[in-house]
Parts: structure tokens; sequence; C-alpha cells
């Protein structure tokens, strides 16, 4: 199961997208989402496509990974095609059944917020595929600093976004952990039928969320044991140093976004 | 009779590749029936793996296992092995992630209940289980989470021992336990095996207390087993354990001091505490009658000896 949670994992390789600041790698994410949102037509949708394709690979990280990052988010995918094909009624008639109605508009739509979708979860995936846990972190800190001129506290969002990724995978080792026991005792999930794996499941859920806030309740002792204070002032192991190349990265993706409103 | 045959068994975690070392390394190792194994190894050394592959919770990559009539080739993965678990019980390392119901009762019933015993039968299981372990019948309606550390380590052996499996393999289970509790876990384990000639396969960093107990001894190194043998041939190579990074017992080290100074052969010292109490009890006995004086000054005369030798 570990294997198959790709999403929030760092994968260890060397390419210049690695080496970013991520500052710059967390800006460039924000301003392609938004292009991705505006792109309404086919030629853009295929642009970005395109591009998320030529950042991808120059990530030195196969293109399988990213497909497999977007698999958690296939069901809502398939919820949203099915979603426009019953309820959009533009174009014309293809299939129609009772009241039922298949439209040319239907279909186009729903691809089109498909493949929206995808392209959203396989590039941002980008960011925490090459950008390590601790970088993230303080780029995010960094990113979020102008939210204290409206009363919040960046290192507090921060550090919960830091936490919760870094957790996932842990969360997911340990309900692992709980399967083999079940497994060890007769239940084992390869064998059930469906609807007793979804009885196996709720059994699961108590144990995996009663550690879980137990490891956060160790977690906040040790970190309260270490003297960590909440919005003190810290310094940082690592400095982040903004390169020409980020400056590269991002009109890159400024220019990209141009584009696609201009389109 | 081997129980379980492992030929050049090979295991390679998810994610590490092919280039990456494997958690077991063509590792061959026989157990026999009916005996009390202690497995050991330093940490990382694969013991672990090896014993999740005993009841089919893990698979060889590559290699063959057997365990009873059930055969493992590597790369083709085996379904439906419920008779295999029920005759092959694993207490694993971690016994807080092993126990997932609401009440104690609920999960030392969840496998004599998959295993197909009656709601009744499996309450008898679960208190005789419960006994075993020396927790009290009241536990049982109490939640897994409220327990302490060493409670929940005897319910998780419980709920292992209550499907009555053939073979028993246990990961670390004295690691948690106070050092009374520890000894009657392992009197227990003993028990089960000399009594009900069960196979207990059982792994612990201290050999100090199985060295006395069990049958067979088998060391791991770097996902290979590099030496299995009886206690007799475990102490004739003493260099074996601290290549697996193992202590040698403190009982051992005894023997090995009385055999320098005495000459008495080491398989004619006892091996156990128990043992060594009253060998000595024996010996101080001997020296009552044969005079303080003797025994002492021969001592005297020894130790006076070897500091002359030093000084030159």
């Amino acid at each position: 199961m570990q294997a198959k949670m790709m999403l929030g994992r760092y994968v260890a390789a060397d390419s210049w997208i690695h080496r970013l600041d991520p500052r710059a790698k967390l800006t460039a994410m924000v301003i392609y989402l938004v292009a991705v949102i505006l792109a309404e037509q086919f030629a853009e949708l295929a642009a970005l496509t395109v591009f998320a394709l030529l950042i991808m690979i120059s990530s030195r990280i196969s293109l399988y990974r990213y497909f497999r990052a977007s698999r958690p988010l296939w069901l809502i995918m398939a919820f949203m095609f099915i979603f426009y094909l019953l309820f959009d009624s533009s174009g014309s008639a293809l299939v129609q059944v009772g009241g039922l109605k298949i439209t040319t508009g239907g279909v186009t739509y729903g691809a089109y917020a498909v493949w929206r979708m995808a392209l959203l979860v396989t590039l941002t995936a980008i960011l925490t595929f090459t950008t390590a846990p601790v970088e993230l972190n303080l780029g995010l800190e960094r990113v979020l600093k102008p939210i204290r001129f409206v009363g919040g506290s960046p290192q507090r969002w921060s550090m919960m976004i830091g936490i919760s990724l870094r957790f996932i995978p842990t969360i997911f080792e340990e309900a692992e952990k709980v399967m083999k026991a079940q497994a060890s005792r007769g239940a084992d999930y390869a064998d059930l039928s469906f609807t007793q794996k979804g009885k196996l499941v709720m059994t699961l859920m108590v144990p995996v969320i009663v550690s879980a806030f137990r490891r956060a309740e160790e977690l906040v002792q040790a970190m309260e044991a270490r003297g960590y204070v909440l919005n003190a002032p810290r310094t940082s192991l690592r400095q982040l140093k903004w390169k020409q190349a980020d400056t590269l990265f991002m009109a890159l993706f400024i220019a990209m976004l141009v584009l696609v409103l201009l389109w | 009779m081997a129980i379980i045959t492992a030929e050049r068994v090979t295991y390679r975690y998810q994610g590490q590749g092919a280039h990456g070392v494997p958690a077991l390394d063509e590792l061959n190792v026989t157990f026999e029936q009916g005996q009390f194994i202690a497995l050991l190894g330093s940490t990382g050394s694969g013991k672990s793996t090896l014993l999740q592959h005993l009841n089919g919770i893990l698979q060889p990559t590559s290699g063959s296992l057997k365990v009873l009539e059930f055969t493992f080739q590597g790369g083709t993965p085996e379904r439906g092995l419920k008779e295999l678990r029920r005759r092959v019980g694993l207490v694993f390392q971690f016994p807080e992630q092993q126990l997932f119901e609401e009440t104690v009762e609920r999960d030392v019933l969840f496998g004599p209940l998959q295993f197909g015993q009656s709601e009744e039968e499996a309450k008898a299981s679960a208190r005789k289980a419960m006994m075993q372990v020396g927790l009290s019948e009241s536990l049982l309606q109490v939640s897994p989470f409220e327990l302490s550390g060493g409670q929940i380590r005897k319910v998780a052996i419980a709920t292992v021992l209550a499907s009555n499996p053939e073979i028993v393999v246990l990961d670390e289970p004295t690691a948690t336990l106070d050092p009374v509790s520890r000894a009657e876990l392992i009197a227990l384990l003993h028990k089960l095996c000399k009594e009900e000639g069960k196979t207990i396969i059982m792994v612990t960093h201290r050999l100090d207390e199985l060295f006395a107990y069990a049958d067979s001894f088998a060391l791991m190194k770097d996902g290979q087993v590099t030496f299995q043998g009886t206690r007799s041939q475990l102490v004739a190579q003493p260099e074996r354990l601290g290549e697996a990074g193992i202590l040698l017992p403190a009982t051992m080290r005894l023997a090995a001091l009385v055999m320098e100074r005495s000459g008495v052969p080491m398989d004619q010292l006892p091996c156990s505490v128990e043992g060594w109490t009253e060998w000595l009890a024996a010996k101080i006995a001997d020296v009552g009658l044969e005079g303080r004086s003797h025994f002492g000054s021969k001592q005297l005369e020894q130790q006076a000896d070897s500091l002359e030798e030093k000084e030159e």
C-alpha cells in the first residue's frame, strides 16, 4: 500500500528542478493552477499538457510516477465525467434514453474537466517529488509571510502543512501493519469479498486514528522538550538562495499564463 | 522432521529496486518440528523479514520456502493462506500495532472466530490464552489502548495463542516486558514446546534469556543464516556470536572463565543461572568438607602466580 501512495513523497534525483528555490516552485505552481483553471479550449489544454510534460521530463523522474500520483483521484475524475455527461445539455444530442440526454457538450466539457484535473495533480506532484520536506516547509513559510499582516501566523500554517505531508506515508504504513496483523489472524484482504473488505476496513479506522492522535501528542511533547515556541523568531540551517534559474523558471510560467490569457 | 525449509530465499522490499541490498539474501535454513528455536542477530539482519515469511505475509522474491505442506516459489504469489495462518501463529514485533478491536476480548476472539471456531469454543480459547500469558480475565472488557506496554504485549501474544497454532513465531516478545514476566513467558513457551509439541521460533537480542531453554540456535547476519546448531555447537564457536553482533551470555562467560582456570570441559559446566547456583553450592559444600584452607590457599597461589607473570 505504501508503494501505491505516491502523493506527497519526495523522490531523490539530480535535476535542475530539484535544485530550484522552493519559493520559485511554489509560486510557479500557483501560476500554473490559475492557468489550468482559465484554460477552456482544446488548444490551450494541449499547449499546457506539452508544457507540463516538458517540465516533468526535465525533473528526471519517470512519467509513470506522475501517472501513479494521480491514482487516488481517479474515482473523483470518473465522477466528474459522469456528472458532466448527465447534466450538461449544450451541443447536439448523441444518445437519448427517456429523459436522459447525452450531448456532445457534455462529453467535451466532461473530458476537459478530467483533463484539467489530471494536469493539476500530475504537475503539482512535481512540488513534493522534487522538494525535500524541510525545504518545502521553509519555502511555504516565506511565501505565506504576507498573511502576518492580516493577523495570521505563517509559521503555524507551514508547520501544519509540513507535518501533514510528512505523516501521510507514516499513517499508511501503520494501516499496513494492522492489515498484516489481521491477515495473520485469518482475515486476508486478498481473499475477502467486497463487503467483507469494507467491514474490515472499518475496524482499521479505530487503531489508525488512535495511533495518529497518540503520535501527534508525542510529537508535541518532543517539540516542546526541544524548546519549540510557535512564532518565535528562528534561524534555519538551510538558507534559501534565489538564483537566475529560479527567475527563469518563474518567467517560463508567467509567459505560459499570459499566453493562456491572451488566447 | 523438518517443518520449515528455506532454499536460497531472497526477499526485496518494494521500492528498494533491483540494485538495493535485499532483506533476505539467498537464505538457507531448516527448522525441525517440536523444537524451541532461538533466532538471533543484530538489527537489520533480516530476522523480522524471515519471520513474516513463515505464515506467508511476505513471500519470497526468489528461491523456495516450504512451511508445513505449503510451498512458496519465488515470484509466484500464493493466496488462500488461511489454513497456513491457523497453523502458524505470528506475534509481530510491535504489539501496539497488532491490536485493532474495541475490547481485549474481541481482539483475542478475532483469530479463533476467523479460523472457524464457534462462539463458545472461541470464548474458552480466549480465556485459556489470557490465563496462559498471566492476564486476569477482568481485562477482557477493557480497550487495548488503555493497557500498559507490558500488558499490550501479553495481549498480543494471547491473541495468537488463542488460535492454538502448531508453530508459534514470536518477534522479540520479551522486549517490553519486566524481568519477571519475561521469565514467565519463556517458561510458558518452553512448556508449550515440550508438553504440547509445538514448534517455537523466537527472535531475541538477549541470548541470556534463551541460552538454557532453546534446542537450536540460528544466527542471522546481512539476510543470511550464518550459523545453526545446538548449544554445545554454539559454545564451541563463540566467535560466531561476535560476528552476528550478539553478546555472549553471562553464564557462558562464566563457564569460559571457569574452564580456563580449572580445566573442566565446557560441556560439563551448567548453562543456566539455576544450574550455576547448584554447581556453586555443590562446590562450596565440597570445599566445606575438605577444609577451607586447602581450596583457598590453592586459589591464592594461582593468583600470585598470575600476578608475577604480569609483572615480568
